[in-house]
């Protein structure tokens, strides 16, 4: 018994040591990569991309479903993006509200009899409309099979550009965040295959028809916890595996794709349950065994603001769905681990994954149950105890705050002292006990994945992208 | 300390290491949280200074481009020259060809572009990148040279600010050193960026392009062409025309691209003859062109594409035709003629689409009565109608 606690708690400090080291290496390549695209935006002008006739069209898809309230202004909003040739696709996933009938009143849609080939399956199409003062919209009206990425592939179908973006019908995107996410495509469109922005936390801030009007911090504590992990997801994470050209995940709320690989990759899987991430790790695995050149790339300035749980029921659902979708695309694409063939992906990124994402929660569930019980049984002294969780509180507020660091010397979305305070505040009590409220839903998402749940479950939403 | 060394006697070396992982954490939190303050306050200062001084500025601005107010009042204070440069640089891009002089002359006489033109040769990284896209917007044809020097720069930043440089200053000698070294095969850079400074050069004279497209071949023909497409005039008329007859579909399809900008009697036969190329999206790009002509010829071209056997080139010859013109019912007659149910249906879908379909209904049932013919084209709607419902049923089922 002493010796197994004692090796454990061994490969837990090795374990964990090692996961911190992952994460300084991730922030300072952040911080790097942050400060050279700020030099870069600086000689680029959105304009001109805007008025260049080179400038490819796009696509963008929304699938909704029961969007009844938020429809009508997230298309508006979407149709006044500045970018020269845009379509808008708005898939309804077999709502039971009236999210086809605002539509219609607000758009005057009429039945349109288009060719529909259905390239990539997905369910039936039962009908298709466009809009008399629109040109620029399609509104498919679709069968609903439970997933939003059966929806994706309807609106995929559909689209005529040869790139297409993926955006959440409650989501809203800043004006010029499409040329600037396109702008990551142009900068090498032989090699850019994929391109994700930034998600940023639209609670407490003010939003007028669709419209993002003021930028707030959230009221309440549980939000501001959630603006710290999307700042330390996006700006440090995703920016850092992007820079060695292994991002293993574009979000599923803002992202852009070139269509041809993603019809050629048979679309979003229908039953993934994170339909986003499986997708870029079908898109690795694809292109490197075709032995192709090619980079998924990040760019933190396109900014989509994206409603995030605000009761602790919807976050426990919302975060253990997401744990199911992480072993969901892991799962099937096992055979590339450790595989020279899939290079980094293979090598680095996908065993990161499933060693520091997936059995995170389980090795710190053993930690605090082994390190507790090994300090009772006087197998470690109480002063170590006591010293390791100091350095562990420490570290990773550093990470946190570096995070929000990157947000200062990047964008500055919350201009006001107060919000910086409260921010870094929250950096410095997120540790407990939310990191083991998460803790626990992850682990509850593992358990769920293993008895067969699939469902998505519903989340409760305050509507802040409801209007003012 | 001493706690800490008892601390490392009484638990081992680890714990010494931890302490230490401790130690230099709680430091870094320290810095970071330091630096966020420190950065605040500084910013806070500076734009404060930068909004005090811009105002006392722009009291004295016409003084200061006439050369009135002399240039080492604020040449030689970093902040207001920060100020008037980027005040300069913005008024030069907005400005019309008579208000350029007195703008350009400013920044010639206070410096500050011989200034920029030094920074551009001499400096590295990016303060060279930043003083190469300056020049670009000052839109001075003497700034081409250090611009052009930028080009054969080892970093790839600091290349493609020169070719942004370049393009910003519309000029079409800029567009010079850039064709010769894509000629040379000496410009490694992403294709969108040239192509955009390409064509923003040669935007006023688009004959700078030709010698060098007669030149060139493979892929930096086709990009040359590209550009062509995008800026072509009347005057390339017969140029256009052996583009028209390239080898390469690529450049055949700028071409078909680029001819609605010369003379109708040219474009139409040239572009009639790319509707019926062996490359599809050849065909595609002639039927977009003869769509965006006005000349009545364009028609029947179109109607032959919407019996192409790319789908593609269907929809977008129905997206032209239903969109001709006031006699929308003579050209469902011509598609009902071909006796092709794919362009019947391509045809009908577009007319549902632009909202035309009700009144060619409209007009042919007012005239069944004169002519029979009609009644014909009246049977022929509706039974395309079934098909396509057919077709969406079949598409619906495959789906599922």
């Amino acid at each position: 018994m002493h010796r197994v606690l004692q090796l454990s708690n061994h490969i837990l400090f090795v374990y964990y040591l090692l996961s911190n080291l992952i994460y300084l290496v991730l922030l300072i390549t952040a911080i790097f990569k942050n400060t050279l695209h700020r030099h870069r935006l600086a000689s680029l002008r959105l304009e001109r991309l805007k008025n260049s006739p080179f400038t490819p069209p796009v696509t963008l898809l929304v699938p909704a479903h029961n969007e009844e309230k938020f429809i009508v202004d997230s298309v508006r909003s979407l149709l006044t993006l500045d970018y020269p040739e845009l379509e808008v696709i708005v898939v309804n996933d077999g709502s039971g509200d009236k999210t086809v009938d605002e539509l219609q009143r607000a758009f005057e849609l009429h039945p349109a009899r288009l060719l529909y080939i259905p390239d990539v399956p997905c369910a039936a199409v039962r009908a298709i409309y466009s809009s008399w003062t629109e040109p620029r919209l399609l509104v498919l009206d679709k069968k609903s099979v439970g997933s939003k990425a059966d929806a994706i592939n309807a609106g995929l179908n559909a689209a005529t550009s040869p790139y297409i973006c993926v955006v959440d019908a409650d989501s809203i995107l800043e004006r010029d965040s499409l040329l600037r996410i396109m702008a990551g495509i142009f900068s090498d469109p032989s090699r850019v295959v994929a391109v994700g922005g930034i998600v940023r936390v639209l609670n407490g801030c003010r939003v007028v028809h669709g419209r993002l009007e003021e930028v707030r911090l959230p009221k309440r504590g549980l939000e501001v916890l959630q603006v710290i992990e999307y700042l330390r997801a996006f700006l440090i994470g995703r920016e850092a595996w992007a820079h060695y050209n292994a991002l293993p995940i574009i979000s599923g709320a803002f992202g852009i794709f070139r269509k041809d690989l993603v019809k050629r990759i048979g679309g979003f899987r229908a039953d993934a349950v994170g339909e986003d991430l499986d997708l870029v790790v079908r898109l690795h695995r694809y292109l490197q065994e075709k032995g192709q050149d090619y980079h998924i790339s990040f760019i933190p300035d396109p900014t989509c603001w994206t409603e995030v749980p605000a009761d602790l029921k919807s976050l426990a659902r919302q975060r253990a769905r997401w744990h199911k979708g992480l072993l969901d695309a892991l799962w099937p694409n096992r055979d590339m681990l450790f595989r020279s063939r899939y290079g980094r992906v293979g090598s680095l990124i996908l065993p990161y994954m499933w060693l520091f994402e997936w059995f995170a929660p389980v090795m710190e569930f053993i930690g605090y149950s082994s390190i507790i019980v090994a300090a009772i049984l006087g197998l470690l002294s109480r002063q170590f105890l006591l010293l390791f969780f100091i350095f562990g509180y420490a570290f990773a507020t550093l990470i946190s705050i570096g995070s929000v660091l990157l947000e200062e010397m990047t964008y500055r979305r919350y201009s006001d002292w107060q919000e910086v305070a409260r921010l870094l505040f929250y950096c410095l009590v997120e540790h407990f006990p939310y990191r083991q409220m998460t803790m626990i839903w992850r682990l509850q998402g593992i358990w769920q994945y293993m008895r067969g749940d699939l469902k998505w479950g519903e989340l409760k939403r305050l509507g802040a992208g409801a209007g003012a | 300390m001493d706690f800490a060394s008892r601390l490392v006697t009484q638990l081992g070396p680890v714990a010494g290491m931890v302490l230490k992982a401790i130690f230099f954490s709680l430091l870094g939190i320290l810095l970071l949280i330091a630096f966020i303050v420190i950065r605040r306050w500084y910013r806070g200062r500076y734009f404060r200074r930068l909004n005090e001084r811009t105002f006392a500025l722009r009291q004295i601005w016409d003084d200061i481009v006439a050369g009135r107010v002399p240039g080492k009042e604020w040449r030689l204070k970093p902040l207001d020259c920060e100020i008037v440069e980027a005040i300069l640089l913005d008024s030069i891009e907005t400005a019309t060809p008579d208000q350029l002089p007195p703008l350009l002359s400013c920044l010639r006489s206070s410096g500050l572009l011989d200034m920029r033109i030094r920074e551009a040769r001499i400096t590295r990284s990016w303060q060279r990148r930043t003083a190469l896209v300056a020049l670009g917007r000052t839109r001075a044809p003497e700034t081409i040279p250090a611009l052009a020097e930028a080009l054969d720069a080892s970093s790839k930043e600091t290349r493609i600010a020169a070719v942004r440089g370049l393009g910003r200053t519309g000029l079409p000698e800029a567009a010079v050193p850039l064709l010769d070294r894509l000629l040379a095969n000496e410009l490694r850079m992403p294709e969108h960026t040239l192509r955009n400074a390409l064509a923003n050069c040669c935007r006023k004279s688009p004959g700078v392009l030709t010698p060098y497209l007669n030149q060139s071949q493979g892929r930096t023909r086709e990009m040359i062409a590209r550009v062509l497409g995008e800026v072509a005039s009347p005057e390339l008329g017969d140029e256009l025309l052996i583009l028209a007859a390239d080898p390469l579909p690529e450049v055949r399809a700028s071409a078909a691209r680029a001819l609605p900008a010369a003379l109708p009697s040219i474009a139409l036969s040239a572009l009639s003859s790319l509707a019926r190329d062996p490359e599809w999206f050849v065909r595609l790009r002639a039927v977009v062109a003869l769509g965006s002509m006005q000349h009545p010829g364009r028609i029947r071209p179109l109607i032959r594409a919407l019996c192409d056997s790319n789908r593609y080139v269907r929809q977008r010859s129905a997206w032209a035709l239903a969109r001709v013109g006031p006699h929308l019912e003579n050209v469902l007659a011509q598609v009902v003629e071909t006796q092709d149910s794919y362009a019947l249906q391509a045809f009908i879908s577009e007319l549902e689409r632009s909202g035309a379909i009700e009144k060619v209904i409209e007009v042919l049932e007012g005239q069944a009565d004169h002519y029979p013919a009609e009644k014909l084209l009246l049977e022929a709607l509706t039974a395309g109608r079934k098909r396509i419902e057919a077709a969406m049923t079949a598409a619906a089922a495959g789906g599922r």
